[in-house]
């Protein structure tokens, strides 16, 4: 491969980084703590090849220099694999992949983790107020080892996405430690009149009252919940929790 | 970096005349993509295929800037660090250079994508190879960045921490040793190791930015082998397999051994997945956790594009193996048992 092809790709793969930094989508691949290491690595990539594609122009100006390298040439190792720099340079220009939804929560289906500690795992108190937000995480870890019983009647707000798995529908949410590549998902079985309906991997904000004695070991500490009250909503920014 | 020049300076002669070179097939794909941009759209519309994408791009996305930061490190290795420096910080004999360049993986805070273009590019300044290598394991798991991260993920359990510290170094340090018993020089692909000339002269800066350019361009490609590899494997692999495994210890070890291969997660992030298969007991997440860093698919991609084919399909094996055996004596003694 030419030169100038080679620093034309280290463009378009720089580029690619950026555009996702600064439009805010590499949210849907990687985590928040990212984002400086993205666009040092795109600058980097774009000041390396404008670099050489202006040395090549100056050098090109002047009288063909006398070879240093005398003969040997056929150094020209044919490295075909440089050629794939094009596709995650497609991907994101032109396909630009979605957050991963409903098929990766099935995919990985209860490798849900039952959350952190076990047995006397102590929980402050849930704030007061009529409707309380969580997180996913926090409201799936709460029900699986909170013997208090905190979460009993009282109604939770949960953002996620909506997925549909043989006749149940659940209200999602993936976790991820550093990437998509290692997401796993949360998720919290809704029990109400038209949750069925619902279009898969549409997001939702649900207010919820926990079934108290549903996320159990059988069930893989996935609790059920009562749907008191079903909103869509846009996807968050931040597609996944951490 | 001659390499280049020569590419470049080769490639002006013969054009003219002929025309088709790189850079319009380059123009020509793109103008495709575009046109097409829908249909491609329309095949990616599947829900598997949708997941492997978004894999894919996080893969990439993810690995990049580390592999960025080894091609920094290494070219100004390549610029400003003479070969007789690294020569003199490195003990004499290479039984003992072999331990000092593993613990000095501390000093490298990435993962396994920066440490390969580095641990070449010491190779190239001179450093014995079984030294090279030993960096080469030991620097994308016993950095600070990845205990701390394994800390985090594994709360109220710094043996794990301490058992990944150990298992990981010992095995670099084993690596190495075999390799400057056993390994032949000839098994490493010529490019790889071509001594740059010593400076005469010349802009070091220039020699930076040729080396940096040089290594991305390289080694990038082989990024994204590896990266489709991991997404098609996560796609495909089957979280059931690991209910199978039950109380099984050794089953569970060996399991454990080949999802740290196909998985490919970078090890600032292993951690947290080893965290999620809390079924298991502690040993066969320590062999996840030892195996992954040294021994994965996007690896062995980026060593057989830095280091050849006939070394690669060597090492990587050999490394597996090893890597296993480190983990389990180092979890048995540590943990006192499976843990």
């Amino acid at each position: 491969m030419r030169r100038e092809t080679q620093n034309i790709l280290l463009v378009l793969l720089g580029g690619a980084l950026l555009k996702i930094s600064l439009n805010g989508t590499y949210l849907r691949y990687v985590k928040p703590a990212q984002l400086p290491w993205l666009i040092a690595a795109g600058v980097i990539m774009v000041v390396v090849a404008f670099v050489s594609i202006g040395r090549d122009i100056i050098a090109a100006r002047r009288p063909l220099e006398t070879d240093e390298h005398g003969p040997g040439h056929g150094h020209h190792h044919g490295s075909y694999s440089t050629w794939l720099l094009l596709l995650p340079v497609l991907a994101v220009f032109l396909i630009a992949p979605p957050a991963l939804g409903e098929d990766s929560v099935n995919r990985a289906d209860n490798r849900t983790p039952p959350p952190t500690s076990s047995e006397e795992f102590g929980f402050p108190a849930l704030p007061a107020g009529d409707v309380i937000d969580q997180s996913m995480r926090d409201f799936v870890e709460r029900a699986a080892w909170d013997k208090s019983g905190s979460l009993n009647n009282r109604p939770v707000r949960l953002t996620g996405f909506v997925v549909h798995k043989d006749a149940d529908t659940y209200l999602a949410r993936l976790t991820i430690g550093c990437c998509a590549a290692d997401a796993y998902p949360v998720k919290v079985k809704l029990d109400g009149p038209t949750v069925e309906t619902l279009p898969s991997d549409s997001w939702v904000q649900a207010t919820v009252t926990y079934q108290p004695g549903t996320s159990t070991k059988e069930s893989r500490y996935t609790p059920t919940v009562t749907v008191k009250d079903l909103k869509p909503t846009a996807e968050p920014e931040d597609p996944y929790e951490y | 970096m001659t390499a280049a020049v020569e590419e470049k300076a080769g490639d002006q002669r013969p054009r003219r005349g002929i025309g088709i070179t790189s850079l319009e097939i380059l123009c020509v794909l793109l103008v495709l993509a575009v046109v097409f941009q829908d249909s491609l759209a329309s095949i990616l519309d599947i829900p598997k295929l949708r997941t492997a994408s978004t894999v894919f791009v996080a893969v990439c996305v993810q690995a990049l800037p580390f592999l960025v930061l080894g091609v920094v490190i290494s070219g100004a290795i390549a610029a400003f660090v003479p070969a007789s420096v690294l020569r003199k910080a490195l003990p004499r004999k290479e039984v003992l250079a072999v331990p000092v360049a593993g613990v000095a993986g501390v000093a490298l805070p990435g993962c396994e994508c920066a440490s390969v273009p580095v641990s070449r590019r010491l190779i190239q300044q001179g450093v014995p190879s079984s030294v090279a290598l030993a960096f080469l394991l030991a620097a994308p798991a016993v950095n600070p960045i990845v205990l701390v991260a394994t800390a985090v993920a594994f709360p109220g359990k710094p043996e794990l921490v301490l058992a990944r510290f150990i298992g990981s170094l010992a095995t670099a340090i084993v690596m190495g040793w075999l390799w400057a018993r056993f390994g032949k020089l000839e098994w490493i692909a010529a490019r790889a190791l071509e001594r740059l000339p010593e400076h005469t002269g010349g802009s070091r800066w220039k020699t930076f930015v040729e080396a940096i350019r040089h290594d991305l361009v390289e080694s990038g490609g082989f990024l994204v082998i590896g990266g489709v590899t991991a997404a098609a494997l996560n796609v495909y692999a089957k979280p059931e397999w690991l209910d199978a495994i039950g109380g099984n210890i050794a089953l569970g070890v060996i399991v454990m051994a080949f999802l740290a291969v196909i998985l490919a997660i970078c090890s600032e992030a292993d951690a947290f997945v080893a965290a999620s298969l809390s079924m298991l007991p502690l040993l066969p997440r320590l062999v996840f956790l030892v195996v992954g860093p040294v021994v994965d698919v996007k690896l062995i991609a980026l060593q057989v594009g830095t280091f050849g084919k006939s070394f690669a399909f060597r090492f990587a094996p050999i490394t597996f193996v090893v890597a296993i055996a480190c983990a389990v004596v180092t979890g048995l003694l540590v943990f006192g048992g499976v843990g």
